[in-house]
């Protein structure tokens, strides 16, 4: 356990010392619950899907994927630099390095929750909504861990997959693909055929399960509630995040000892 | 005493026969050279020997360990100062330092600090890695394979970029090395050889041509510089 603790607080200092920590994974967060917090405001309200309770899970959600583009970066970087090819002649194992990303990808995915959270409390107190009790925030950031899980594990699959110019074009892939198909900002239970198809995958679900646990509205002014949409949804979360360890863990032993 | 010993070697890639039945001995205590141009096989050879990459074929056994059972056990007795400068861009030179001892649980102050002095770094302990000059990251970069103390050390081009002073004060600092640990080092200046190698391998499009001492290699092909010793066997091996 020395050998991740010592490579996580590497990592963390790594990522910490560089600002594009705190542009992606805590400004941008912070920037998009205003913009849609202004935008309901100058509609009057009339968009259930920018009430703050119902926008918190969605914007928790897309912002994991930040954390994804942060770990790529890193990784891809570290193997670019040969950095990581000379820790593969040390006496660390794929456990060691795998561990030591995720733990990183981990702290600042939880840092990230609790800025959506305390911005979604501050826009609840100015627009004076009553916010979600301890219980529930401790809920949601339970449940919303799966999603977290398999956005850190994509991160560092895409790091080793890629190099560190196109792991960022890969990952801004799944930022859109999260953004589009979690529903943060659109009302996808509207959209028939396609809600059928997000349900498919983990964003959707993972965002859907939040607005239950925030008891939000939908678009069409129903109260979200525990139904087969979240019950079966439970499938695809869990699904995406065993396979992106298996995926993560296989790519990285093989990016061990290459053939090149 | 041998302490690395390699048997038939070979490494195909789809195209190409990077290492072709190579066998050779290294001695404990010696500083060994690899010398080839580009594409002669010296970095395969040492990617190989520190478990980066397999190998086709062949035997090698490194301080009585097999390489194929036992790389384990490998890992904790050697290190590797790569060609290019892989450390930790966003650590300081001391960071870096620890960060690597403690891999080898060998992180100690006096550890870091006689480091430190033995390659000049006290000046830029605290600087940044990313915010170092060639000269001071290709140090940092040798600095950090001898944290773990290592009894195989492979440094591999470790000159490549730096100015005639930079390489000199890095030569020296490599001999007064040489007395505790085994140093196998490819490079494809040959001054660099000539000035630090007790005996020299010469590889060429993955074979080894010849193995021995710069007066034995010059002896053998009646040359009466190093350079000319080396362009003979190349040349004639291309013939």
């Amino acid at each position: 356990m020395n050998k991740v603790i010592n490579f996580y607080k590497r990592n963390l200092k790594e990522i910490l010392r560089d600002p594009i920590i705190y542009i992606f994974c805590l400004g941008f967060p912070v920037a998009m619950f205003l913009l849609f917090y202004i935008i309901n405001k100058f509609s009057n309200g009339n968009t259930p899907t920018f009430e703050v309770l119902s926008l918190l899970p969605g914007i928790i959600v897309f912002s994991y994927s930040f954390v994804m583009l942060t770990l790529a970066i890193v990784v891809s970087k570290d193997k670019q630099t040969f950095f990581l090819k000379r820790l593969y002649s040390s006496p660390m194992k794929s456990y060691h390095f795998i561990l030591g990303y995720f733990f990183v990808g981990l702290i600042v995915g939880l840092l990230q929750t609790l800025v959506c959270i305390i911005t979604g409390f501050i826009i609840s107190l100015i627009s004076n909504v009553s916010f979600i009790s301890i219980s529930s925030v401790l809920l949601l950031i339970i449940a919303q861990l799966p999603v977290l899980i398999t956005n850190i594990f994509l991160g560092i699959l895409f790091g080793t997959i890629f190099n560190d110019k196109s792991a960022p074009g890969i990952c801004s892939v799944f930022i859109s693909l999260s953004g589009i198909l979690g529903g943060c900002w659109m009302p996808i239970e509207t959209m028939g055929a396609f809600e059928l198809f997000c349900r498919f995958l983990p964003f959707y679900p993972s965002v859907y399960i939040g607005r239950i646990i925030t008891n939000s509205t939908n678009a069409i002014g129903i109260t979200y509630s525990f139904n087969n949409v979240a019950f079966l949804g439970l499938i695809p979360i869990f699904i995406f995040m065993l396979g992106s360890i298996i995926l993560t863990v296989v790519a990285f032993k093989k990016n061990m000892v290459s053939d090149k | 005493m041998n302490i690395i010993t390699i048997e038939n070697v070979c490494k195909n890639y789809k195209t190409k026969k990077a290492l072709d039945n190579v066998s050779l001995t290294i001695k404990k205590g010696e500083l060994f050279g690899l010398l080839g141009v580009n594409g002669a096989g010296k970095t395969t050879l040492i990617k190989i020997l520190c478990g980066l990459t397999y190998k086709t074929s062949g035997t090698i056994m490194i301080n009585n360990f097999n390489l194929d059972k036992e790389i384990d056990k490998i890992k904790e007795i050697i290190d590797i100062s790569p060609q290019e400068t892989s450390v930790a861009n966003n650590l300081t030179v001391k960071e870096n330092l620890e960060f690597f001892a403690n891999i080898y649980n060998n992180n100690n102050a006096n550890t870091v600090n006689k480091i430190v002095d033995i390659f000049n770094l006290n000046e830029v302990v605290n600087q940044r890695a990313k915010t170092l000059s060639g000269g001071y990251k290709r140090r940092l970069s040798i600095a950090i394979a001898l944290i773990s103390k290592p009894k195989i050390l492979f440094l591999d081009e470790p000159t490549l970029g730096l100015d005639v002073f930079a390489r000199r004060e890095l030569w020296n600092i490599i001999k007064k090395l040489q007395k505790d640990i085994t140093i196998i080092l490819t490079s494809h200046y040959l001054e660099e050889i000539e000035n630090l190698c007790d005996r020299v391998a010469i590889l060429s499009n993955g074979k080894l041509l010849k193995t021995g001492t710069i007066k034995e290699l010059k002896q053998m092909t009646k040359a009466k510089s190093f350079e000319d010793a080396f362009i003979k066997l190349v040349e004639a091996k291309s013939e």
